[in-house]
């Protein structure tokens, strides 16, 4: 059993908690000696500095901090450090790699108990005696070796990457040595559990005053007003620990709010080399950050620099806008619209004047009306999913510049949905400035569908333009020719697209048909009753959906997230980790899944970490269990 | 198999790059300094004797990881000069009303046949034995070269009580011998050595290395720790710790070049004196420092260099530990803390990212 639970995850960061006690430990700061002053810290070595001959005597261990009313429940309060390798992995390779093996068969050949704290220098990634490791109770990595590869961000990218997706998210990584606080928040987002605090050491006169953003020179600093500062004898070590413990606090508090990447956008800055770093992440291994990226979400979304085009949740949405979204059949006026600053969009001043001007076109028309929001970094926003994450979260600086990167992502992703409708549709395009229009441009070049501007002039909330608007609507009524007015409430195909989005294509129209009414207002959750049955919720903070287990037995062969479990019914609040037969790689953390036996519903869950990552722990609850399928006994 | 055949061969690679360059011969270096003797303060006379130099450095096995004091010797030895000039040294430099420690060096092995002959050590003896300030005399020597008939001539030729007998034995952990120096002999090899000469009624000197390569600052101190109590059991009472310095044309140095080594501060070796001291508070311990306050020395942060270097000087002097523990105080005592723990965890691949 691993000493480690992960509570969260965003990509390759999670909360790491211990087991039983569930006493949050990482991302998190290890003093290297025991300190006077324990809080701000996860754990502690019980070095004696230098040894001494009655500290020889003492093992070598790594202390948790834990309350002292749960450190009898925790799983063990210490870690041990039995033996290390020998040579450094720069010595000489054949000599290293012989040590390597040793000291591996040596680690394996401990008691399960003792294989706590593994050294893995990063030239033995690969190795096979790496997977034999994984595959014992190991909880704690040390790495080492990062400081030959710091300058060069493709190594340095392709290393964490490929360490990471090797091992699973209850093994905690613990880099040691002097990192400035500067470089937490990248560092845990590559998915780094733990610094120690050897940088608050350096005060002699080549040392370091630490400041969040940066470090200076021990002599030549701006002013500080902390309590070691403020002292007649200022305590520099005290100040340096202090701003790592604010710093390690910040993050964590990020990641609980959801909004590390928006964090780590901003902390690049901090240095060149890491900001290259974030580039080829995000080109070359996006994938393996979305994959493990919550789609559930209510957090605030800002979209400052041109990092967020590629922030993990904006990928997989448009890659979800992409596959999942299917219009309706009877929708042939295709009207694209600018976004608003207030979310969602329907309840912006000039969503508001557009919808009054759509509508003095005739329920007929409306009835066939698609609704495209086109926006950067989302690109394009059907009208029936402004109200889940991210479009009803997202914040962008609006200065109407769009550069050639948002113009090309957002013009790729617009043909593909326009692709999706009949032929004979008809595109409205209501917007207006140089960007959209470099948008059309692109759409007028590749797609065969008519378009007509009604915003060419002025801007889309003038008089002009939302007249312009209904006229054009109401001249394009004779043209629908046969189209019967479809009677299907909006309210309701939004949930058909919520469904898709969610759970997988067509899931929408099959859960969703047949008599359905929907109860509750804003800002309670909604109920769909279907037939006069409560079948599903729609969580108000997220805009996402809950169903009963005995709704999603009707999905089971459609959706994309699936538990298979071994066992016929579910007992307690977690799936645990033995329990899980398979899960569906498609699985986010925080989704809403399915847990399966022999193809039947017994249970839905929230998970706590992406399907990939499910299938690698080996203990630990993957999911939280919310409504467990009633069984008539 | 005392031996890690990698290990060496890396070792015999650099060693035979740099043998070349040696002289063909050279003359005797001596020089005169301040010494504690058994019987109170003194002056050390120590000559180094050019012989063709350590037989183990010039050894298939490529010798030590951490010398390189076989460059230093003479490809060709001359021991008629030699002993012409020994001769002359001890006649100049004896002063009548002083008592003296004589301390005869090769860079090897005195006692080791190929680098002085037997005939040679005899006539050495003999001359030394004419001056009665010679009080103690100090002979280095690997333990493989110390048997009973080369033990035997010195006896038949001075008083043998006057003798000390130094033996690098540098870490009383195999593990350390083996995989790190490249050292030749186990532990036990030094435990019968030492049988050998205690037997015969001479003394022995026992050196003891501070931070070869591969082991960290941390498990170095504590390895110091731990032998010292090996050699005192032994009834050693003389033991010197030699901070790690670099020697060019040696693997240490290769590794000192790729940033992969740091030489010892000098707080390790402070602390070490008053933790061994403490405990064992009648031992001679010597704490000898080269190139001290220097990249390629033991060394702190350059500002409190000079003042712990000569602390450590005068302790070795007149073993009063109370000079010890005087308050010394720098910035980077921390520093010095955390670079123990951060060696030790990252195994010498020190992270640093500012």
């Amino acid at each position: 059993m691993r000493f480690f639970q992960p509570l969260l995850q965003y990509g390759f960061t999670r909360l790491l908690a211990e087991t039983r006690t569930r006493t949050h430990l990482s991302p998190g700061i290890i003093a290297i000696e025991k300190p006077d002053e324990q809080k701000g810290y996860s754990a502690f070595f019980n070095t004696i500095l230098p040894p001494s001959y009655s500290s020889l005597k003492e093992p070598f261990t790594l202390n948790w901090i834990i309350p002292e009313n749960k450190k009898e429940k925790a799983l063990t309060n210490s870690f041990n450090l039995p033996f290390q390798p020998f040579y450094s992995a720069t010595v000489n390779s054949e000599l290293s790699e012989r040590d390597f093996e040793t000291y591996t068969n040596n680690f394996l050949g401990l008691e399960d108990i003792e294989k706590q704290i593994y050294i893995l220098p990063i030239d033995f990634i690969e190795s096979s005696y790496l997977d034999l490791v994984l595959k014992s109770d190991v909880s704690f990595i040390t790495l080492l070796g990062l400081n030959r590869i710091f300058n060069n961000q493709r190594k340095l990218a392709y290393t964490l990457v490929n360490l990471k997706e090797k091992i699973p998210p209850d093994i905690a990584i613990y880099l040691s040595g002097a990192v400035s606080p500067a470089y937490f928040s990248f560092l845990i987002y590559l998915g780094i559990d733990f610094f120690d605090n050897s940088l608050a050491y350096k005060i002699s006169k080549n040392g370091y005053f630490a400041q969040e953003d940066k470090l200076y020179p021990i002599n030549n600093h701006p002013r500080c007003f902390c309590r070691y500062c403020s002292e007649k004898d200022p305590d520099l070590l005290g100040h340096n620990e202090l701003v790592m413990k604010n710093e390690i606090a910040k993050i964590r508090f990020a990641l609980e709010e959801g909004t590390i990447r928006e964090l780590v956008e901003k902390d690049i800055h901090r240095s060149v080399t890491f900001a290259a770093t974030l580039k080829h992440l995000d080109k070359n291994y996006s994938d393996s950050f979305s994959q493990r990226t919550p789609v559930i979400s209510s957090s605030k979304l800002k979209c400052i620099g041109e990092e967020s085009l590629y922030n993990p949740s904006i990928l997989e949405y448009r890659q979800r806008i992409r596959t999942r979204f299917k219009p309706q059949m009877y929708k042939k006026i295709i009207l694209l619209l600018p976004c608003s600053a207030k979310k969602p969009y329907s309840f912006s001043r000039s969503h508001i004047q557009f919808r009054t001007a759509i509508k003095k076109a005739g329920k007929r028309v409306f009835s066939a009306l698609s609704e495209i929001i086109i926006t950067s970094p989302l690109s394009v926003v059907p009208r029936e999913l402004e109200n889940i994450y991210p479009p009803r979260f997202y914040d962008i600086p609006v200065a109407g510049i769009w550069s050639e990167e948002e113009i090309s992502i957002t013009s790729e992703l617009l043909l593909d949905v326009l692709s999706q409708f009949p032929k004979e549709s008809i595109i409205i395009n209501h917007m207006h400035g140089h960007g959209y229009e470099q948008i059309i441009e692109n759409i007028r070049e590749k797609s065969s569908l008519e378009i007509i501007d009604t915003s060419a002039e002025k801007s889309p909330t003038s008089p002009e333009s939302l007249k312009k608007l209904s006229e054009v609507l109401t001249s394009i009524n004779p043209r629908l020719g046969a189209h019967e007015i479809n009677s299907t409430p909006s309210r309701i195909s939004n949930l058909k697209t919520v469904a898709d989005y969610q759970f997988g294509n067509d899931t929408g129209d099959i859960l969703f048909s047949n008599n359905i009414k929907i109860k509750g207002k804003y800002p309670k959750n909604l109920q769909v009753f279907r037939d006069k049955r409560l079948i599903a919720t729609v969580s108000s903070k997220t805009g996402f959906l809950s169903i009963l287990p005995d709704v999603a037995q009707e999905i089971v062969d459609k959706t994309l997230v699936k538990l298979e479990f071994g066992a016929e019914y579910v007992s307690g609040s977690n799936i645990y980790a033995p329990g899980c037969i398979h899960a569906d790689e498609n699985i986010h953390p925080d989704d809403e899944i399915f847990i399966i036996n022999n193809n039947q519903v017994i249970a839905t869950a929230r998970a706590l970490v992406s399907g990939l990552d499910m299938n690698k722990m080996t203990s630990g609850s993957l999911a939280e269990v919310k409504k467990k399928l009633k069984v008539k006994r | 198999m005392k031996i890690n055949q990698v290990l060496s061969s890396i070792i015999r690679e650099i060693r035979q790059k740099s043998l070349e360059e040696r002289e063909h011969s050279r003359k005797i270096v001596s020089w005169v300094e301040d010494h504690r003797l058994i019987t109170g303060a003194g002056k050390a006379l120590v000559l180094i004797l050019p012989t063709k130099g350590c037989s183990w450095a010039l050894s298939e096995s490529g010798g030590c990881s951490i010398c390189g004091y076989i460059y230093d010797n003479p490809q060709q030895p001359n021991y008629d000069d030699m002993l012409t000039s020994f001769k002359e040294i001890l006649n100049q430099k004896i002063e009548k009303k002083l008592k003296y420690s004589l301390k005869l060096f090769t860079s090897g092995s005195f006692l080791d046949l190929k680098e002085i002959p037997l005939e040679i050590q005899k006539e050495m003896m003999k001359e030394t034995a004419k001056y009665e300030q010679i009080e103690e005399i100090v002979l280095e020597s690997r333990p493989e070269y110390i048997t009973e008939s080369v033990l035997d001539n010195i006896a038949q030729n001075i008083e043998i009580s006057k003798i000390e007998i130094a033996i690098g034995l540098e870490s009383a952990n195999d593990n350390i011998l083996q995989n790190s120096i490249n050292k030749g002999f186990f532990w036990n090899d030094f435990v019968k050595a030492v049988t050998k000469i205690q037997n015969k009624g001479a003394r022995v000197k026992t050196y003891l290395l501070f931070k070869p390569p591969f082991i960290s600052e941390f498990d170095s101190i504590g390895d110091i720790l731990k032998s010292i109590s090996k050699v005192i059991e032994l009834g050693v009472k003389t033991i010197s710790i030699n901070a790690m310095s670099i020697h060019r044309g040696t693997l240490l140095s290769e590794l000192f070049e790729k940033k992969m080594y740091r030489t010892p501060w000098l707080w390790s070796l402070l602390y070490l004196c008053r933790e061994i001291k403490k405990e064992y508070p009648g031992i001679r311990l010597i704490c000898d420092i080269v190139a001290g306050g220097s990249e390629r020395g033991a060394h702190n942060c350059g500002e409190c260099d000079k003042e712990i270097i000569s602390i450590l000087k005068e302790f070795t002097l007149n073993q009063d530990t109370k000079i010890l523990d005087e308050a010394i105080n720098c910035s980077c005592k921390t520093e010095w803390k955390s670079f123990l723990f951060n060696e030790k965890i990252s195994n010498s691949e020190l992270l640093d990212i500012y």
